[in-house]
């Protein structure tokens, strides 16, 4: 696969689960796998950039959100992906009990242990797209 | 829902209040359906407790009484305890909410539910709850004292 | 319209994950929040006003709102106009950053001391269209 998977995280600013999604796409894309993925920021997409658009346009790519809201979710799959795979902090919180994540403008310790949870999982499904597209 | 909804706009938030169901103080909601009452938590409290990652209610059998505790809601920010705002035995739990806990905070009065409580006195409790004009005064004067805060 | 004890400004930052400027955008709408103007100011979720937030769109329809977007793109200017109607007041980091001695503010993920001055002065920005657009004398 040439292009690398686009990543966008809904980087709500109200609550610290859109800190920890937008803390996990940065993990993801510059710690974890930097060849194989990109962040798309969520809003030039949604208003329809073309730019930000073809970054996205055709690709199957990894919606990070924060709550059930899945605002990047829905922003993704307006934009055209071809697929778009769903990854929630809040979910990922459930399979941690008893992190309490704090913080928007800077996560506590539990924050950043979501955070990287959440990149790890999302790396996960990065390995998988890339095996799918390389089994094609 | 069937009924007329009640609105309260507060800063960017908007609390709902059915006029077809009552409320406790701790803002618990009650659908009275025959013997049986519905409860879960109001739109106003689920919002001020946040998203919510575990429900716990009581077992179906338990026998409770007005305030005892019907149900631990774990959200990201707090642990709360639900305390049951009539008396009566236990005999249903919204299996739903261990997949989707969700649901208490997307859709608190549908599929939010939490329990369903055979009511002991006939619905006498449930007329002294707070209708939803006086349950959404409470909200309001709650919601302004922590804006002053 | 919305109930508040007093008049409030919304404040929507744009989510800005691809540059500097928009890491900045999102500092200086906190810094106004939990320091500067916490009584004032509310801040809206850019990513929940596109995807059809009720609150964020209500609010902004009926109060004043400042919109604080990374780069000429204006991603939360153009939306809050789609969706609410005109910001009261738009601020663009990069237009604040013009001048003579401009320096790298580190990467978008995090911003270096140079990133984190320029966000307290949007902030300082931010909270003086604040005070104007409540028909506050300066602070």
């Amino acid at each position: 696969m040439k292009r690398r998977i686009p990543v966008v995280p809904c980087s709500g600013i109200g609550k610290s689960l859109g800190a920890v999604a937008r803390e996990a796409a940065f993990i993801l894309a510059e710690d974890l796998s930097p060849e194989r993925t990109k962040i798309v920021a969520l809003s030039p997409l949604v208003m329809g950039d073309p730019e930000t658009c073809v970054e996205v346009s055709g690709l199957p790519a990894i919606a990070i959100d924060g709550c059930k809201l899945e605002c990047a979710a829905k922003g993704l799959a307006a934009a055209g992906a071809c697929e778009v795979h769903k990854i929630a902090a809040f979910d990922v919180l459930r399979r941690r009990r008893g992190l309490k994540p704090e913080g928007v403008s800077e996560l506590n310790e539990d924050g950043r242990l979501l955070s990287k949870a959440v990149a790890e999982e999302a790396a996960a499904v990065v390995d998988k797209i890339v095996g799918e597209d390389e089994d094609a | 829902m069937s009924g007329r909804v009640l609105e309260l706009a507060f800063d960017k938030f908007i609390f709902r209040f059915p006029e077809d169901l009552r409320y406790s103080e701790s803002g618990v909601w009650v659908r009275l359906e025959g013997r049986r009452a519905r409860i879960g938590l109001s739109d106003f409290t689920q919002q001020r407790n946040g998203d919510v990652t575990f429900v716990e209610p009581k077992e179906p059998g338990a026998v409770v009484r007005t305030g005892d505790e019907i149900a631990v809601v774990e959200t990201i920010k707090v642990n709360v305890s639900v305390p049951c705002p009539v008396a009566g035995k236990v005999i249903e739990v919204n299996g739903a909410l261990e997949e989707s806990p969700e649901f208490v905070n997307l859709d608190p009065y549908g599929k939010g539910w939490m329990a369903v409580i055979e009511v002991e006195d006939g619905g006498q409790e449930y007329g002294a709850l707070m209708t939803a004009d006086a349950f959404l005064g409470l909200a309001r004067r709650q919601a302004e004292a922590e804006a002053r805060r | 319209m919305p109930d508040l004890p007093k008049k409030k400004v919304g404040l929507i930052a744009c989510s800005g994950e691809e540059m500097p400027e928009g890491t900045v955008s999102r500092r200086a709408v906190r810094e106004v929040l939990e320091k500067l103007r916490p009584d004032d100011a509310v801040a809206l979720c850019l990513p929940l006003f596109l995807a059809g937030g009720e609150g964020e769109r209500a609010f902004a329809r009926h109060y004043p709102t400042i919109t604080i977007d990374g780069c000429e793109k204006r991603c939360a200017a153009k939306a809050t106009e789609k969706f609410s109607g005109r910001p009261a007041s738009a601020i663009v980091v990069t237009r604040l950053r013009e001048g003579p001695g401009t320096c790298a503010i580190g990467s978008a993920r995090c911003l270096n001391a140079a990133g984190k001055k320029l966000a307290e002065k949007v902030a300082r920005a931010v909270a003086s269209e604040t005070d104007r657009l409540l028909g506050r004398k300066e602070r």
